[in-house]
């Protein structure tokens, strides 16, 4: 179902959401960039073309998150419950590559297989929040989500989606979540204005410029000497991992009796230190070779499906610009 | 967890009992001037604050600008940190490297906007007991006026 | 000036005076630099030399030990080694400094105020041809952020450092682009005492930030990468800026000036400040 809003509509609407929703969405940050925040002024969401820093991952897997604590007895300890936060959730702005992270990590946290492993803040998380996408009019030259199967305008993982038409918004209800947040949106859609949104589709997809072929599989090159090369350059920060929206590894941290899962990443040589000292994967040849191998061969290989989405924010904030798409294409492997 | 053992001092903030706010101070105190002078102190009966809670370092070289930052953060309303008069360092000149590091921290903390008077120091031999309750009554009183520390408020 | 960076870097590799050349070479979006990593003398047409090349080359000195390494420094990467060197972090014997002048074209902001001296440490100094060197930056505008933000009250810059810090994603770019940062194990991911919270909470992002450019004091070079790398924007240099200022103001110290010097905190003076002692 698709309808033409004005601008001032969808406004109207949010700050009509903000009494009995928690609202998230991209805010502007002068000279910072843009960040998802927790609004509490609907003026304040930013639906430009600028792409948010962090992705809406951290909604869902918080960066440090509280997974369970005990009490403080003289003597004893016992359990003390993690403050649920279950209040309905609308996350506004959500890019089309953010989005399909989502639908990624799902397989991992939320699998349909009952009896696979089930995270049930990741699925909290998810239940509660309704994602209103936002599609793409302008890609950034290090985008490369064509290329991964996805698209500047598509809307897997969305409940809704906006286009920007410019003076309107085209909003598109993909779900009964999605209805139940903006269903009451009056207005309707006229053959011409959609018409005039399939040509803008068409427009956008073409201005994805890069592309990437990812390999079928890696396994040909790992022993190879080119993941030392390609390694040499990087500086083992948590930014590409930290950043990206299907990244998603981490490390358990006790402080203060309380146990937090806290982001961590595969570029830091702690990450796979054990307490004897040992370091399976000591230098950064290791480290880096891990990160491809996990976005381009071993999640296709559990998942049939990269584990990267073609967002392009290791590329665009990777301090020493590593770019991973030229790195997996260019690798050895025959 | 706290390694440092400092975990408590969050939960057991104490109020005096007319409501006014006590301060919670840390003193890193040198073994061989410092702590024996707050030592004499105690075995002259002098009257002071007891707000200062004293951990006995080898000297005032020894401390670290992370045991000032994990005391503020934890929860400590202010540190002090007492050694030798110049000249008398048992080590020769631990504590002119000390002076010379406080004096740019104590400046950076007034920067990045903790108030300076939470970060202290003083110089108090062995012979001074008088002298380490007279710095402890204005450490306290500066402290008191600086009142409770914030900056770690937000801390859960 | 590129001509001149290539034909010395094969020059060198050609005669195995170096084991391996690290320069800028162009990425693959054909306008930005990368690190490069040459190791053989038909490589070195892959250098290049522009205003894009920003990154601190000297960071990477460390990881080859042993091996004889050309490097192409600018005044504050020539800066960064002479600190390193102080440190006993690298062998002078085992290294070839290429000093690069900088020309009037502005890499970034901290170029404003820089002093635009190569150090002396160089084995050799490339200048850009057809031009005057750069005019030395204002140093007076050198503070200017850092006394902007003094003259305003305490509360308020609490404020806005917290503002600033908590949007730290502690992903810790910030140490390891930096070529002084090279702790065996950072304080930051020590467990045992656990210096500080790990999560990133507003008080562990405030501790990690203040102890990081504590830890810079009288040791930062102002190259500005760790502000470059922030994802987040988080304004690094003005902190490591008022630390610079105080070890000028107050023992007249100026990192990266020699290497023979004692570094800032190893040392003392008799007459060092006084008057906050009680």
């Amino acid at each position: 179902m698709k309808k033409t809003v004005k601008k001032e509509a969808l406004i109207a609407l949010i700050e009509n959401l903000m009494k009995d929703h928690e609202v998230v969405s991209p805010v502007e940050t002068a000279g910072k960039g843009v960040f998802y925040r927790k609004i509490d002024k609907a003026k304040d969401v930013y639906l430009g073309p600028a792409f948010a820093v962090e992705p809406v991952k951290k909604f869902f897997l918080h960066p440090s998150e509280w997974i369970c604590g005990c009490n403080k007895e003289e003597g004893t300890a016992s359990p003390c419950p993690v403050p649920a936060d279950d209040k309905k959730r609308v996350i506004f702005g959500v890019r089309p590559c953010e989005a399909r992270g989502l639908v990624l990590l799902d397989k991992i946290f939320a699998p349909d297989d009952p009896a696979g492993y089930q995270d049930t803040s990741y699925i909290d998380n998810r239940s509660r929040s309704v994602i209103v996408g936002l599609a793409c009019s302008v890609p950034d030259r290090t985008c490369f989500c064509v290329s991964l199967d996805g698209s500047p305008v598509e809307t897997r993982g969305m409940d809704a989606v906006l286009f920007d038409m410019g003076d309107n918004f085209i909003v598109e209800i993909l779900t009964e979540k999605g209805k139940s947040i903006l269903g009451s949106l009056p207005g309707t859609i006229d053959a011409g204005s959609e018409k005039a949104l399939e040509a803008a589709k068409e427009k956008t997809k073409k201005l994805v410029v890069k592309t990437v072929k990812a390999p079928d599989s890696l396994d040909a090159s790992f022993k190879s000497d080119y993941w030392k090369k390609v390694s040499l350059s990087c500086l083992s920060c948590g930014v590409c991992t930290y950043l990206c929206p299907t990244c998603h590894c981490f490390d358990l941290v006790e402080e203060e009796r309380k146990k937090l899962r806290c982001y961590d990443g595969c570029a830091f040589p702690d990450f796979t230190l054990e307490t004897s000292g040992e370091n399976p994967r000591p230098t950064k040849k290791e480290r880096y070779r891990q990160r491809v191998f996990h976005k381009f061969d071993y999640f296709k290989k559990n998942f049939g499906e990269n584990l990267c989405v073609g967002c392009g924010r290791c590329i665009r904030f990777c301090p020493v610009k590593i770019d991973i798409s030229e790195v997996a294409a260019g690798a050895p492997i025959k | 967890m706290s390694a440092l053992g400092t975990d408590s001092m969050k939960d057991d903030k104490k109020m005096a009992a007319d409501g006014g706010f006590e301060p919670n101070i840390v003193g890193f105190l040198c073994n061989w001037c410092s702590y024996a002078g707050a030592d004499l102190a105690g075995t002259s009966r002098m009257q002071y604050p007891p707000n200062v809670k004293i951990i006995r370092v080898p000297c005032s070289g020894r401390v670290n600008p992370l045991f000032i930052l994990k005391c503020l953060m934890d929860g400590a309303d202010g540190v002090l940190i007492s050694g030798c008069h110049i000249g008398d360092c048992h080590y020769s000149e631990g504590n002119y490297y000390a002076r010379r590091r406080f004096a740019v921290l104590k400046n950076f903390l007034e920067y990045i906007g903790i108030d300076p008077r939470r970060f202290q120091m003083s110089w108090v031999s062995a012979a001074e007991g008088d002298k380490w309750a007279k710095v402890v009554k204005e450490v306290v009183e500066d402290i008191r006026n600086a009142g409770p520390n914030t900056i770690s408020a937000e801390k859960k | 000036m590129i001509e001149e960076i290539r034909q010395k870097a094969k020059e060198l590799l050609a005669a195995s005076k170096v084991d391996m050349v690290i320069g800028y070479r162009r990425s693959g979006d054909g306008v930005s630099t990368v690190p490069a990593f040459i190791d053989s003398a038909q490589d070195v047409d892959s250098l290049v030399w522009d205003q894009n090349c920003v990154y601190n080359l000297a960071n990477y000195l460390r990881e080859f030990p042993g091996k004889k390494i050309g490097v192409v420094a600018k005044g504050c990467d020539a800066r960064a080694i002479v600190v390193l060197l102080q440190e006993n972090q690298l062998e002078r014997e085992n290294l070839f400094i290429i000093g690069v002048e900088c020309g009037v074209t502005d890499i970034s902001e901290k170029c404003a105020a820089c002093p635009r001296t190569v150090s002396a440490i160089c084995d050799i100094l490339i200048k850009e041809k057809g031009r005057k060197s750069g005019a030395p930056g204002n140093e007076k505008d050198a503070y200017a952020a850092v006394e902007a933000l003094e003259a305003r009250r305490a509360e308020e810059r609490l404020g806005l450092w917290r503002e600033e810090f908590s949007r730290c994603i502690r992903c810790y770019a910030c140490r390891q682009v930096c070529p002084m940062c090279y702790c065996p194990k950072c304080v930051a991911d020590q467990t045992m005492p656990a210096w500080f919270s790990k999560a990133t909470s507003l008080e562990g992002n405030f501790a990690w930030n203040v102890t990081r450019a504590f830890h810079l004091a009288g040791r930062c070079v102002d190259c500005g990468e760790c502000e470059r790398a922030c994802p987040v924007g988080i304004p690094l240099r003005d902190l490591n800026k008022k630390l610079e200022k105080e070890a000028k103001e107050l023992y007249k110290y100026e990192a990266g000036s020699s290497v023979e010097a004692k570094p800032l905190f190893a040392s003392y003076d008799k007459d060092d400040p006084k008057d906050f002692i009680k």
